[in-house]
């Protein structure tokens, strides 16, 4: 700014500056000063800066949009909306060449009738580019103003409501400044009311954020739309013609099939967070139109599948939130499972068996149970699994098991218990390998307190855990750590993901079986999405690409290897190559084996050019053992970590 | 609150300033007899004029026959009876003198209307007397409710082809099979009563037995569907009073008891569901009804007075008991078992009066006074069975105590500076505890200041300011309650407050022939802890009357009199700080004048004719960002009293009454709105009241 002033008479700047103060008070002045100050200063060759903002040049370099709306300037019932953009070092960005401008109104929660849920109307969409829908001025300092084509009242039939809570909803982005400089996509929102004060009331349920932690960067009509707010201003009753695109029904009704956790936990998207205003709707506000997209066999007006209810005035007479808190949340389970503890203690190899011992305890009294668990009448099931050869991914692809509650433990008072699991088979050098015990079970429940099995038939899984060991102890260090039950509890909850039963150990349980001595069908197309092996599983059922799972539709984007991946205790990306020197070639059912890299890589990649290029890097496909084990690969020459086209690199990881 | 004028001090204004004193504490807002402002009484008028014993029977007796125009029952809350069309009565004054001193009276007033009493009374003036009397007591609500229900003893029908929907839309013959009902109850009140005066006692005794008839609006729910219904009323009390006072120089002591006991004539309220249940099987409802119960109370009083003291104590003790059968938790399927057949609910108040006054100066006088009154709940708790609106089971709740607790003190002085000017100040503490309540304690101080001024023998006035701030203990909603409050939430009853009160009162009155007075009030409470809640009520208010005699024959009057009242409060709609507020404003007038002229035409002619008009209404805003009035919510009467008196002979007389009434009324909470309107209330319909209409009647009557 004082560089830009420089041509200017001192007396000139002075006055200049002092107007800039005043810009602070009332930017609506913006463009009337900026005459005034010109016409005091004319014959000046120097154009004014940017006033009001301590900002100096234009931005440069862009990667991020930030859009501060200062204020709506409501004159004769036509709304100006003033803005300032920036870029992620609030520097101003000058010249954005295109802008959509939404506007919607808010009505209160029971407005409409008795136990409605607040409501959005649609006023308007408006664009600006070559050519504009109303008045757009680019101040050229990084603040731009934008006056609506005429009064929102009436637009789209809506009557403008005094004192409701209006909302104005900036789009830019998506294109170059005249530089050429790309513009992210960017959507900013904005409430109002017209008597200037803070809107007196809100429609705050959920942060984009939520969404984004399975989907990635979620975006839509073109990926214009890429805020919850925004959505909302488009997607209500008087915008919409089909009801069901009403945007809670529209959301819920989307989820309603191949959603990868437990529906009936209102909370995985209405995520608790106490700076949203409304967060708790979705137990206080119960509606018809909400609570009916995803209870779908009912019809409330004629009374199929619930005692007829023609308006929304009776719902949170019964469903109040208590009631729904406690029908559709975590909480029971969650106290239930505090109450229970299961933990190996101690364990050795001995001979081809593995002697334990299992200690069961109430995390919420810190008592230990002292009966073993055939003699606990609370526990439904306690399964340890065993598998040996860490070094190899495990020894054989049947992991060895007991049921805890079934059998008498060996030995062992007080709390303490010991138990064998035998016929483990052993890796070459057992004294340098190590293994993995895995625990599942289920307990009998009723509500939050954990009772006799004979009184009840609901039961609550418990997180199924691993303790490593070696030939003579439990340790930490096991196998590597790939994929996290928090990586994997971003789309399907921690621990939330049950197989087989109550197997829910997504990062070392599944392991235990699902490891390289799966076999993959040689005459598959896709051999990777024909074998249970766990890479080759995970990357291909949520890829789409197995025929068992043919419904699989992928939220995120397939290619953000981060949403599964975790790090490694260096922070790189365990995605990232050379792979370890445990993982094992793809074996076939005709004996014959794919080389480990080829093998994932190919699992995606799957064109004949795709083949031909990691054939050609040393990649064996379809050959014998001693071949694909040869370390002919070189794929990390180029793909591994930190060289030139490093996988971390090419995939669009977030 | 308490003024005693230590110069009322022959034994009969002590007695009865005890009796009034027993019964204080019904009483104790400043209705009793001690509270009565005989400052301003003028003692002079209370000169005996007709002190000339007449022996031997005379009287009057009429009997009226009017036209009455009932096609709205409301009128008849002015004219003492819904009958529509001609009505008549008998109004009587008669007297019967001895020489001896025995003297027999009866007395009617609108016997034969609804609204009529009669009593015949018969004694020796001074030593005994006793009493037979009646007296009806009406209210009549409306004549305009519809419904398609029928009263049968405890059970409330539907016709028999009646088809139940889900919705009140969805009854087919529902508007076919409305009727009328009308929503009035009439009171007979029968008492027996005799007293005894002896040279230093007196006692006191008489029985009353009120029998109640008629039908009031209940409500009948299962759980989100309710339907307004006509409850049938048929119940009585019986109340049995006596007292013995004993009474010396300076001293007084008595006792007095009371027992009275309510009968319902109805076990129970059982109605049938027009709804299609919305759970299981709930084809009928029943309701329990209030509960034939006991009390029984007894009091003791004492006053000691001498050299400008006095102390007066006063104990009392009562007790209330009922225990009626329960009903079962539902009769739509099996009902889970009560802990007990009955309440066995025991109910025990104790309540205390310590006052002394005294006047160590002349020119003051000072009061000290300390009031104890407790509520013991002593019924058993145990956990009951809570089937929701005979729909389902939700588990049990116990039965809360409300215990109370509470302790007044107060002190005060009466400055008299000069003839023409006092000063009375007054300190109170009123000391609150409390169970199962939002909060256990609450704790007032108030401080009041009043100063009088006679500026002239015709003009004085007065001010009065009032100061209290009301606190307690840390306000921890109940956990008892279904549903938790938010925790923002103050309950105006409990909360922080802020009252201030002040009134200025001129007065005029001489012995000529105008007089007047004026009087103007405001007050504010502002309950300022509270976030959400009542947050603020402010009144206004001012009265003026003037009366001008111009002769002895002719009497105007004329009053008018505005009340303001403006209530905030703030609600939150997501269970947090408020989000929205409502302004309630309410305003009441009245304003009417009369004439009154005697002895016109010889002698033989008395007119009258009064008029007033009152209107109330009450508006209230919404405001959520938009601004939402609420509908009309207005009483307006306009009345026209009027009267014509003619002495047709010595012994003879007619008289003319015309009544007219123009009345209108409207809640928008039924204004305009058809029996289907609200889709889960089966409501009476619109219950305004629009009406214009005339009484006229004629009285003859005899002289004895």
């Amino acid at each position: 700014m004082n560089i830009e002033f420089k041509a200017l008479s001192p007396k000139c700047k002075q006055s200049i500056t002092n107007k800039s103060k005043a810009f602070n008070i009332n930017k609506a002045l913006i463009s009337l000063l900026f005459v005034s100050s010109l016409a005091a200063c004319s014959g000046d060759d120097g154009t004014p800066g940017n006033p009001g903002e301590p900002g100096g040049p234009p931005a440069s370099e862009i990667n991020a949009l930030n859009i501060e709306v200062s204020e709506v300037v409501f004159s004769s019932e036509i709304a100006t909306v003033n803005y300032r953009i920036t870029n992620e070092n609030d520097e101003p960005v000058v010249g954005v060449p295109s802008a959509t401008y939404l506007a919607a109104q808010l009505l209160p929660q029971g407005f409409t009738n008795a136990g409605d849920a607040s409501q959005w109307q649609y006023f308007t969409s408006e664009s600006c580019s070559n050519s504009c829908d109303g008045d757009f001025v680019d101040h050229k300092n990084g603040q731009y103003s934008y006056t609506f084509s005429g009064a929102f009242n009436g637009m789209n039939n809506i009557a403008f409501m005094p004192g409701a809570t209006q909302r104005v909803v900036i789009k830019v982005g998506g294109d170059t400044l005249p530089d050429g400089t790309a513009l992210p996509v960017t959507n900013q929102h904005f409430d109002w009311q017209d008597n200037g004060s803070e809107p007196a009331y809100t429609r705050n349920l959920i942060e984009m954020q939520t969404c984004n932690t399975c989907h990635n960067d979620l975006a839509f009509h073109g990926s214009k739309y890429n805020e919850v707010e925004t959505c909302v201003t488009c997607h209500n009753a008087d915008k919409v013609s089909n009801p069901d695109n009403v945007f809670a029904p529209m959301v819920h009704s989307k989820h309603l099939t191949g959603f990868p956790v437990s529906l009936a936990d209102c909370q995985t998207c209405h995520v608790a967070d106490e700076t949203l205003t409304e967060n708790m709707n979705w137990a206080r506000v119960p509606t018809m139109q909400a609570c009916g997209s995803c209870h779908t066999n009912i019809d409330f007006p004629s009374g199929q599948g619930h005692p007829a209810q023609v308006d929304n005035s009776n719902c949170v007479a019964c469903h109040n939130p208590d009631w729904t808190m406690s029908a559709h949340s975590q909480a029971d389970t969650d106290a239930v499972l505090a109450q229970f503890n299961a933990e190996v203690v101690s364990a050795e190899l001995n001979g081809d068996a593995v002697n334990f011992e299992i200690r069961l305890s109430n995390p919420a009294t810190n008592e230990v149970y002292s009966d073993s668990a055939d003699k606990l009448d609370f526990i439904n099931d306690l399964r340890v699994y065993a598998n040996f050869g860490i070094s190899v991914d495990y020894t054989t692809r049947s992991a060895k098991s007991i049921k805890l509650q079934d059998i008498e433990p060996i030995s062992g008072s007080n709390g303490t218990y010991q138990y064998q699991i035998a016929g483990l088979t052993l890796s070459d050098d057992p004294t340098t390998d190590k293994g993995t015990l895995a625990l599942q079970g289920r307990l009998c429940s009723n509500g939050a307190m954990l009772v006799n099995c004979d009184d009840t038939e609901t039961t609550t899984t418990i997180d199924s855990s691993y303790q490593f060991f070696s030939a003579t102890e439990v340790t930490d260090q096991g196998r590597r750590m790939v994929v996290s039950n928090e990586t994997c509890g971003s789309c399907h909850g921690d621990q939330q993901l049950n197989y087989h039963g109550s197997r829910n150990d997504l990062e070392q349980q599944c392991q235990l079986c699902h490891n390289p001595n799966m076999q993959a069908d040689a005459s598959a197309i896709n051999p990777a999405a024909s074998t249970a092996d766990y890479k080759h599983l995970a990357h291909t059922l949520h890829a789409g690409s197995r025929e068992s799972y043919p419904d699989i539709n992928y939220p995120g984007n397939i290619g953000n290897c981060a949403q599964c991946h975790t790090t490694d205790e260096a922070g790189i990306l365990t995605a990232a190559l050379p792979l370890s020197a445990a993982v094992q070639p793809l074996a076939f059912n005709d004996g014959s084996f794919t080389s480990a890299t080829s093998a994932i890589c190919s699992a995606c990649h799957l064109s004949d050019s795709a083949k031909a290029h990691m054939t050609q890097q040393g990649g064996v496909f379809n050959g014998s053992e001693a071949d694909a084990t040869a370390g002919t690969e070189s794929c990390a020459t180029c793909h591994g970590q930190g060289a030139a086209v490093d996988v971390l690199k090419v995939h669009p990881i977030q | 609150m308490f003024r005693f004028n230590s110069q009322f001090n022959s034994k009969r204004s002590l007695l009865a300033l005890a009796i009034s004193a027993a019964i204080s504490p019904v009483y104790a807002d400043g209705y009793g007899l001690q509270n009565a402002n005989r400052e301003k009484a003028n003692t002079e008028k209370w000169e005996c004029k007709r002190c000339v014993v007449e022996t031997g029977f005379n009287g009057t007796i009429s009997i009226n026959a009017a036209y009455n125009d009932a096609d709205d029952i409301h009128f008849g809350n002015t004219t003492g009876t819904d009958k529509d069309g001609l009505v008549a009565g008998v109004d009587a004054d008669l007297i019967n003198k001895s020489k001896s001193g025995y003297q027999t009276t009866f007395v009617a007033d609108k016997l034969g209307y609804d609204a009529g009493s009669a009593r015949l009374e018969t004694g020796r003036v001074g030593q005994y007397k006793i009493g037979l009397g009646y007296r009806g007591l009406a209210h009549y609500d409306t004549n305009s409710a519809l419904s398609p229900y029928a009263n049968a003893g405890d059970s409330l029908t539907l016709p028999a082809n009646w088809q139940t929907g889900a919705v009140t839309a969805q009854m087919p013959t529902l508007f076919d099979d409305a009727k009328q009902v009308a929503l009035s109850s009439q009171r007979d009140r029968f008492l027996v009563d005799a007293n005894y005066t002896g040279g230093f006692y007196q006692a006191d005794i008489s029985y009353q037995h009120e029998k109640r008839q008629g039908k009031r609006s209940f409500s009948g729910n299962f759980l989100t569907n309710s339907a307004m219904l006509a409850q049938p009323i048929d119940d009585s009390t019986d109340e049995f009073n006596a007292k013995l006072y004993f009474n010396g120089p300076g001293w007084l002591i008595g006792i007095d008891s009371s027992f009275s006991q309510y009968n319902n004539d109805h076990d129970s309220l059982i109605w049938q569901n027009a709804f299609t249940p919305t759970f299981g099987a709930a084809y009928t409802g029943q309701s329990a009804v209030a509960p034939d119960n006991k009390a029984y109370r007894i009091g003791t009083n004492a006053q000691i007075s001498g050299n400008g003291h006095q102390v007066l104590m006063h104990l009392g003790m009562a007790s209330f008991t009922q225990d009626d059968a329960f009903l079962p938790a539902t009769i739509n399927g099996p009902s889970p078992a009560l802990p007990t057949t009955n309440l066995d609910g025991k109910v025990d108040t104790t309540d205390m009066r310590l006052k002394y006054t005294s006047r160590p100066l002349r020119q003051l006088a000072i009061r000290a006074s300390y009031d104890y009154s407790d509520r013991d709940n002593k019924t058993a708790i145990k956990p009951f069975p809570q089937v929701v609106t005979d729909s389902y089971y939700a588990g049990t709740a116990m039965n809360p105590e409300y215990d109370r607790t509470r302790q007044q003190a107060k002190i005060g002085a009466k400055y008299r500076f000069s003839r023409a000017i006092y000063l009375d100040t007054e300190y109170q503490y009123d000391h609150n505890d409390y169970s199962d309540l939002d909060r256990d304690r609450l704790r007032e101080n108030g401080l009041s200041a009043k100063v009088n001024y006679k500026i002239s023998s015709a003009w004085s006035a007065w001010l009065k300011a009032e100061f209290s701030d009301r606190t307690g203990s840390t306000y921890d909603p109940v956990s008892s309650t279904n549903s938790q409050s938010n925790p923002y939430l103050r309950k105006s009853y409990l909360a922080d407050r802020e009252r201030e009160q002040y009134q200025v009162n001129v007065s005029y009155n001489t012995n000529s022939a105008f007089s007047a007075s004026a009087n103007v009030r405001v007050s504010s409470d502002n309950y300022d802890q509270t976030l959400v809640g009542l947050t603020q009520v402010d009144t206004q208010g001012y009265d003026i009357s003037a009366s001008y005699l111009l002769n002895d024959n002719f009497i105007i009057n004329a009053y008018l009199n505005q009340d303001w009242r403006d209530s905030d409060q703030a609600g939150s709609s997501n269970f947090s700080l408020p989000n929205w507020y409502v302004n309630t404003d309410e305003e009441s007038t009245l304003v009417g004048a009369g004439i009154d002229y005697r002895n016109l035409i010889d002698k033989k002619l008395d007119l009258g004719l009064d008029y007033s008009y009152s209107d109330g209404q009450s508006d209230t805003e919404l405001t959520q960002g938009i601004s939402s009035p609420y509908g009309d919510y207005f009483a307006k009467r306009h009345n026209i009293s009027a009267f014509a008196k003619y002495q047709l002979g010595e012994k003879m007389a007619l008289r003319f009454d015309w009544i007219f009434e123009d009345y209108k009324d409207s809640d928008w909470l039924n204004q305009g709105l058809t029996l289907d309107a609200i889709p889960n209330v089966l409501i009476f319909g619109d219950l305004s009241h629009d009406y214009s209409a005339h009484y006229v009647g004629f009285t003859f009557s005899y002289e004895l």
